[in-house]
């Protein structure tokens, strides 16, 4: 029992208790624990090996019994009342929205990856919903509007209810006691928080599943690193990496599960290079194969699922849609039924367009009234005429477009690059930028027009303004719609640019449009949005059916990568229930997703506030355990057997490296957050908190006899049951009991704020308010 | 040798043509370079010439420093006055300086021993602190700016002998300790920024300081607990308060310094062979050497700004009302009646750390109930002027009465003077917190409700057991919402630009009468018809003006964004710096000007940026080496590695990485003291590669690095010493587009 797991343990065992005579120089003996086994040393089960003893096939059925309990239990709180609210709650709205985007093939914009409501599309794929419905606000009825909101739901269900079962073949698999197994599990099964986020149309379900798969799947394959390149250690590397690939294809906080498993890789190569490694020194070729099997399996194919998930997504979304205006119009081309496509026409000179503001959707407009001599701060205007934006049609808005030499010639296309002239139609002025202040902005230009013999005679110059089409090509076509162009004025290089504060009363509330000197910012861009010069029926209309053009996928994939983190980092406003890192592991907290005036009923997004405190107050209490022993370590002070410490340190240590990297970064991070940030480091925490109970209550004994004990080399993982052989776990099984007591009381008395069902009255509320939830219905 | 810069500086302070200077550099940077070479061939010609070579050998340790400690001075003092004009942030420095020669108390958020300097200076140049220092501005007759010049350059001059011994204590060879000290003596940027009355200078010198004396105590290990030992530990202590008094990048040092003391406990925490007894005494002298002392200097820098201090002046209104009443000239308690009654006129202060006064002003909130923003702001402007006024229910105010008097427990509400609108709150969610209730002002005399009501209740009162009265200055009073039961409070959250920054005012539901932030106070009273009291005789204690102080400079710290007078361009990201990729132009760029331009020495900033990841790649392969079992470093080679490549390695990553993360604005001479430790990286590098390989090899590589770094140092020398007449002149250092010495 002893031993640890494998017929290199004895060898091991001896060479620790020299380090550890060694200790003065305590730098070596750390490094001495690191080295023995990265992690997860033993477990019983030996998946479907014929190799494994009847005996201990046994042993397992307790396991399989309480593991098949804990899955339906899981099935069960997560599928009760799955139907309830029939209302479209908090984030449904977006990624329900989505889902019918995918369905109706319609191109959007989000800021995650795909993968997530790829799946949410396909099960509405499946029950043969059309996505008509654009889950527009919270609290939009489902039955009304004939949405398949079950089977949507039923998506997240199935995967959160699979989360504990994953939990618990975690701790299973890394050969923890079954009371430990229980603990772990049960923190996650009756987790009101894990409950909430997977019973609602999310993303977070499929994250937190998947990232629980990569953990349980590089267990299983770190298990099988006595028979590398086997074709199960294939096996589990690959499925490793296709989990971890999946956690970021969902949301790019997936990432973090590549840094927890990428750190257990890392110590494990190391382990490899031990010139003094256990099992004998690899050669370098040797190395350089696990080392490039890793590198293939957990970040080359990962990286290829990830693209390929974008195929997907371009694959599908073929018609232009909401999503169009964040891509740039060589992409928005490839989109069929397509404004650009359908609507583009060449400009001429002499032609009259109308040109709008692309950010606020204004147009460019002008009448007779003038700016006022003196601005209410005391500077003075040119009195010349007002040029505005205006956010409706108009015939203020036409404007004619003039070559710089006025040679009358029609049917002559205005070019990127090439300085025209606008002619404002009713008021018959030429527009005009000079250098006096803007009405709102003192370091702008003011933006007027002046009478046609100013604009050739002593004014010709500032009239002057040169198009700009945005990434075009010199002596590119300047074309209604899908040029997007930038109206540079010639001789002062200002950018005309508009923002919504409206003017004042003079101005008649409408848009200031004044010259920016900071050419580069995209607030600066236009487009002309139609020529009414152009007769609805006239030739140059007229369009044959041209072909919807293609991108090379990475192209396409490149340029919506740079633009999902542009906008991820803009995501910096505030929510009033975002929450800071900090209130997380106190569960200081909730989110209010839903809420329903006239039953009282609320869901209200928060954990077991009694699992949470127990698991982070087990966190305080393994860092604990490891300063303490460090430092009697240092004073060379043995408290604990080898094998306990190597467990503490691999196996839980590797639940506590997961839980760091899936919570300290959050620190760090610019934009706002949410309590369900939090779920996968609070299942590493569940995950520790298995680990440590049964730490605690099973205080070995003696482990020389076990040592003695020790079964001749044969390559099997140790089981729990071995290891525990001849112990007496009633401690063990008393903290369960107790442990499951508290946390389903805790359960079920948040369960009306989890399932939104049934309402509560005003006193029922405010009991539950234990740390000042900020609940709805508490008066 | 000052006699010789002497006469330099005078040979040519007035002609400022570039031969002249061309001349000069000539005949003086290049001095080390000349030497240098003599002393390299020295030792392997040793044998043949022993004795003169042999004596210079001998004394190498004392000729070396004050060679390059003369070349030093030289470089930093020549003609340090051409530039008559108030340049760059001498405008910040200066000025305060001149606060502290007219003893105005002002508001910064650096702490003061730096600038306590910079008054000193100009105290010794005999000026009596009445020049504005505008940006750009011409230095009157009067102002001995040359000299206060001088005194900064000094603390930039000697970080170059520092960086000598400091080199030489890490236990780097003697060629490797020469390269580099000429780096820090020949790095332009080094050279540039000390040259003005910053604050840079000092930092760099209290960073330089800081890393010599832990090296220094590093190198007493073996003896612990002898005198020497404790001289540089003290000696670290001490620098640690200055350097950290000067301004607090200088924790970042002290972080290295705390991460060597963990280190070096932990290590003899695990020798089971030292006693307890002993354990302990290392414990306690290092708390004492290293934390303490530290602490009491950075104390007693404020305790000296608070002593010059002494006369009312902008920076009053950052700190309590009870402080400000016993500066001089202050408003504050002067002639202000004793007791409040309603009617009276007053502001209203805020009596946490770093609390302003009730402010509000005519802009909205953008959201919420889009009502007039009330505000905490630390300016005294008539926007913070709040009468006391009856509520709805009582009788109306009555001029010609008798003035009624306010007390605990009194319902009242406060009008905004300058808008005539009640400070009001209601069931909306303040803009920032959200768990508090948004305060706003509302409606005027007569138009509002309950919801203008507001409750007071005393806390305590310094002045009087009596509570039925609120007391100018001395009661601390919170004002409770009638309707919502909520209590007013300013918790320095800093509302976002539509709020100009300041201080976001809340009603909170929390009864937490200990919560010094919804504590207030009457700091100004005007009140004709009350006769006039002298409120302001009780002293605030000193720890409360320092956690005061301290807790504002932390707060306005967070909130610097950038400043709109400033150009935008001279600001500059991160990862400019270590690839010398902009420089910065101190002045404006007139060819009537003096130009100044803020520029390293490309070879110094490319060859340690490039020594930084040498050094990773190094430090990896040893590992990997070590771990298949090569065993090929020694002891020594370990402990080099550790001390003189490692900790410096941190010193850099301390230094630099935060304003990485930082959000706020950073400028290139953000970077100069992270440069520090690249250089002693770049140094240590020199050492490991060179020092194995043949001797002639060796000092032919040494000759060069030396000759080109004092070769660019002496062709970048114009943006240094000042470039003088039309910038194309001095296009020929225009490397890249972004170094724009020139406007060629």
């Amino acid at each position: 029992m002893a031993s640890a797991l494998t017929p290199q343990g004895s060898v091991r065992q001896r060479n620790v208790p020299g380090s550890a005579k060694n200790n003065k120089d305590g730098a070596a003996s750390d490094v001495e624990i690191d080295r023995v086994i990265v992690k997860k040393p033993s477990k019983s089960k030996l998946v479907a090996k014929p190799a494994a003893k009847p005996a201990a096939k046994a042993s397992e059925r307790d396991y399989q019994i309480v593991g098949f309990f804990i899955t339906a239990a899981a099935f069960l709180t997560r599928f009760w009342g799955i139907s309830h609210p029939n209302e479209v709650v908090f984030d449904e709205v977006h990624f329900g929205k989505f889902a019918s985007y995918y369905l109706q093939r319609t191109y959007f914009f989000d800021v995650h990856p795909p993968l997530g409501k790829l799946l949410f599309a396909f099960m509405g794929w499946l029950v043969g919903y059309d996505g008509h419905f654009h889950f527009d606000n919270i609290g939009d009825n489902y039955i009304d509007n004939k949405v398949p909101y079950v089977a949507f739901r039923s998506l997240p269900a199935i995967l959160g209810a699979l989360t504990v079962s994953v939990v618990y073949l975690i701790m299973w698999e890394s050969g923890y006691s079954l009371p430990a197994c229980i603990i772990a599990a049960g923190l996650v099964l009756l987790d009101n928080a894990h409950i909430g986020q997977t019973r609602l149309i999310l993303l977070d379900a499929t994250l937190v599943f998947a990232m629980a798969c990569s953990l349980l799947f590089y267990i299983k394959f770190y298990k099988l690193r006595h028979e590398p390149f086997s074709r199960k250690w294939w096996k589990w590397l690959i499925l490793t990496g296709f989990a971890l690939s999946c956690d970021m294809s969902v949301k790019y906080v997936g990432l973090f599960a590549f840094v927890a498993i990428g750190s257990a890789v890392i110590i494990d190569l190391w382990d490899l290079l031990d010139i003094k490694r256990p099992g004998g020194a690899l050669s370098l070729p040797d190395f350089g194969k696990h080392f490039a099997a890793r590198a293939f399996g957990l970040i080359i194919l990962p990286f290829l699922f990830y693209l390929f998930w974008f195929q997907v997504h371009f694959a599908i979304l073929t018609r232009s849609g909401p999503g169009d205006d964040f891509m740039t119009p060589e992409f928005q081309e490839t989109l069929s039924d397509n404004l650009m496509l359908s609507n583009a026409v060449t400009v001429n000179y002499y032609d009259s367009i109308t040109l709008r503001h692309k950010e606020t959707k204004t147009y460019l407009h002008s009448h007779a009234d003038r700016y006022p001599l003196r601005y209410d701060d005391g500077r003075v205007s040119s009195q010349g005429q007002q040029v505005t934006g205006y956010p409706f049609n108009d015939t203020n808005n036409y404007w004619q477009i003039l070559p710089v030499v006025d040679d009358q010639k029609m049917g002559h296309a205005v070019k990127n690059n090439e300085l025209v002239r606008l002619r404002h139609l009713v008021t018959d002025t030429i527009l005009l930028s000079h250098d006096v202040a803007s009405p709102y902005y003192p370091t702008n230009q003011e933006f007027t027009t002046c009478s046609i013999t100013d604009a050739y005679g002593d004014r010709a110059a500032d009239t002057l303004f040169e198009i700009r089409i945005e990434n075009g090509k010199p002596g590119q076509e300047f074309k209604s719609i899908s040029s997007h162009f930038k109206l540079i004025h010639n001789p002062s290089k200002v950018a005309m640019w508009t923002h919504t504060t409206p003017l004042p009363e003079w101005g008649h509330k409408q848009q200031e449009i004044n010259g920016n000197k900071q050419l580069a910012p995209s607030s600066n861009v236009w487009f002309v949005e139609d020529l009414p010069s152009v007769p609805a029926d006239d030739k140059r209309r007229e369009k044959e059916e041209r072909k919807v053009k293609t991108l090379p996928f990475l192209v396409k994939w490149f340029e919506l990568q740079r633009s999902m983190f542009w906008h991820n980092n803009q995501l910096t406003s505030s929510h009033p229930y975002a929450s800071h890192p900090y209130q997380w592991p106190f569960l200081l907290r909730g989110v209010s997703f839903w809420t329903q005036n006239d039953t009282r009923q609320q869901i209200y997004f928060v954990g077991n506030p009694i699992g949470w405190w127990l698991t982070s107050s087990v966190l305080a209490i393994y860092a604990g355990i490891i300063l303490a022993d460090q430092f009697s370590l240092r004073r060379g002070i043995d408290a604990l057997d080898h094998r306990s410490r190597s467990r503490l340190y691999n196996s839980t240590g590797f639940f506590f490296l997961a839980w760091a990297t899936h919570y300290l970064p959050f620190f760090v991070m610019g934009r706002q957050l949410f309590l369900h940030h939090y779920l996968p480091a609070h299942l590493a925490s569940a995950l520790v908190t298995g680990a440590i109970v049964e730490f605690i209550f099973s205080v070995d004994s003696g482990d020389s006899e076990a040592v003695t004990k020790k079964p001749a080399a044969d390559k099997r993982h140790v089981t729990a049951r071995e290891r525990f052989a001849g112990q007496s776990m009633v401690g063990a099984w008393v903290a369960v009991l107790v442990i499951f007591a508290i946390l389903g009381a805790g359960w079920y008395f948040f369960l009306p704020l989890t399932y939104g069902y049934p309402g509560l009255t005003v006193e029922q509320v405010v009991r539950r308010k234990w740390l000042g939830y900020d609940l709805h219905f508490a008066k | 040798m000052a006699a010789v810069v002497d006469t330099h500086a005078v040979a040519s302070g007035f002609d400022a043509g570039d031969a002249a200077r061309r001349r000069n550099n000539v005949a003086g940077a290049p001095q080390p370079a000349v030497v240098k070479p003599v002393e390299a061939e020295d030792k392997t010609k040793a044998k043949k010439a022993p004795s003169f070579l042999q004596v210079l050998d001998q004394w190498e340790w004392l000729i070396v420093p004050i060679l390059v400690t003369a070349v030093s001075f030289f470089t930093r003092f020549y003609k340090i006055g051409l530039s008559p004009i108030v340049t760059w942030d001498e405008a910040h420095f200066g000025k305060f300086g001149s606060h502290y020669l007219k003893r105005e108390f002002y508001f910064d958020v650096h702490p003061p021993a730096g600038k306590l300097l910079v008054g000193l200076s100009g105290y010794l140049a005999g000026y009596n602190g009445s020049f504005e220092f505008k940006s750009g501005e011409t230095y009157p007759e009067e102002i001995n700016y040359t000299f206060m010049r001088q005194f900064n350059a000094f603390w930039g001059a000697v970080c170059v002998p520092m960086a000598y011994w400091t080199a030489k204590e890490l236990n780097l060879r003697r060629p490797a300790v020469w390269f580099v000290t000429l780096m820090v003596l020949c790095e332009n940027s080094y050279t540039t920024i000390s040259r003005f009355i910053l604050l840079d200078s000092m930092l760099l010198f209290g960073t330089v300081a800081t890393t010599l004396c832990w090296a220094k105590f590093h190198g007493q290990r073996k003896r612990a607990f002898e005198p020497a030992w404790f001289l540089w530990l003290f000696m670290t202590g001490l620098s640690i308060g200055f350097v950290c008094s000067v301004k607090l990048v200088g924790l970042f040092v002290t972080s290295l310094v705390g991460l060597y003391t963990i280190e070096d406990l932990w290590r003899k925490f695990g020798d089971t062979k030292i006693p307890i007894p002993e354990l302990a005494a290392h414990v306690v002298t290092r708390v004492i050497g290293l934390i303490i002392l530290p602490i009491l200097i950075y104390m007693l820098s404020f305790a000296i700004h608070f002593a010059v201090l002494t006369n009312s002046g902008p920076g009053d209104a950052q700190m309590s009302s009870l402080f400000q009443a016993n500066l001089k000239g202050t408003e504050v308690g002067r002639d202000s009646p004793l007791e409040v009654a309603l009617g009276s006129r007053v502001t209203i202060k805020n009596m946490g750390y770093g609390g302003g006064l009730l402010h509000s002003h005519v802009q909205t909130y953008p959201e919420g109930s889009g009502q007039q923003q009330v505000t905490c702001y630390h300016h005294k402007d008539a926007n913070n002027d709040w009468f006391f006024y009856p509520n709805r229910k009582d009788t109306d105010l009555d001029i010609e009465a008798e003035p009624r008097f306010i007390g605990d427990g009194q319902t009242i509400r406060l009008i905004h003077m300058q808008t005539g609108r009640n400070l009001h709150s209601h069931e909306i969610s303040a803009p920032v917190t959200k768990a508090d209730k948004e305060v706003s002002s509302y409606g005027n005399l007569t138009v509002g409700d309950e919801k203008d009501h507001w409750k007071i209740e005393v806390i305590s009162d310094a002045a009087s057991r009596d509570r039925t009265k609120i007391r100018t200055l001395t009661t601390a009073f919170r004002l409770r919402h009638e309707v919502l039961g909520c209590y007013l409070r300013a918790g320095n959250v800093n509302l976002p630009q539509w709020g100009f920054k300041q201080i976001e005012v809340t009603c909170t539901k929390d009864n937490k009468p200990r919560d010094q932030y919804t504590h207030w106070n009457i700091e100004s009273h005007v009140n004709e018809k009350l006769p006039p009291g002298d409120p302001g005789q009780y002293k605030s204690p000193f720890l409360n003006d320092f956690i005061h102080l301290n807790v504002a400079m932390m707060t306005s710290n967070n909130a610097l964004v950038p400043d709109p007078d400033k150009q935008d361009d001279l600001a500059s990201q991160w990862w400019q710096w270590p690839l010398l990729h902009v420089g910065l132009r101190m002045c404006s760029w007139d060819d009537k000007i003096v130009k100044y331009f803020l520029l390293g020495n490309p070879l110094v900033y490319w060859g340690s940026t490039a020594g930084l990841g040498v050094f990773g790649l190094l430090v990896v392969w040893y590992t990997l080496r070590w771990q298949r079992g090569f065993r090929e470093l020694s002891d020594d080679d370990v402990d080099r590695i550790h001390y003189a490549g490692i900790y410096p390695v941190i010193g850099w990553f301390l230094h630099y990485l935060p304003f990485v993360v930082m959000a706020r604005v950073t400028y290139v001479h953000h970077y100069y003291p992270a440069l520090y430790f690249a250089i002693l990286v770049l140094g240590f590098l020199a050492d490991w590669f060179l020092s194995p390989l043949r001797k002639s090899i060796q000092y032919g590589a040494y000759t060069v690095l030396d000759v080109v770094t004092i070769g660019l140092y002496i062709f970048f020398l114009p943006i240094c010493w000042g470039m003088v007449g039309p910038n194309k002149d001095y296009s020929y250092m225009k490397w890249f587009d972004n170094w724009k010495m020139s406007d060629a």
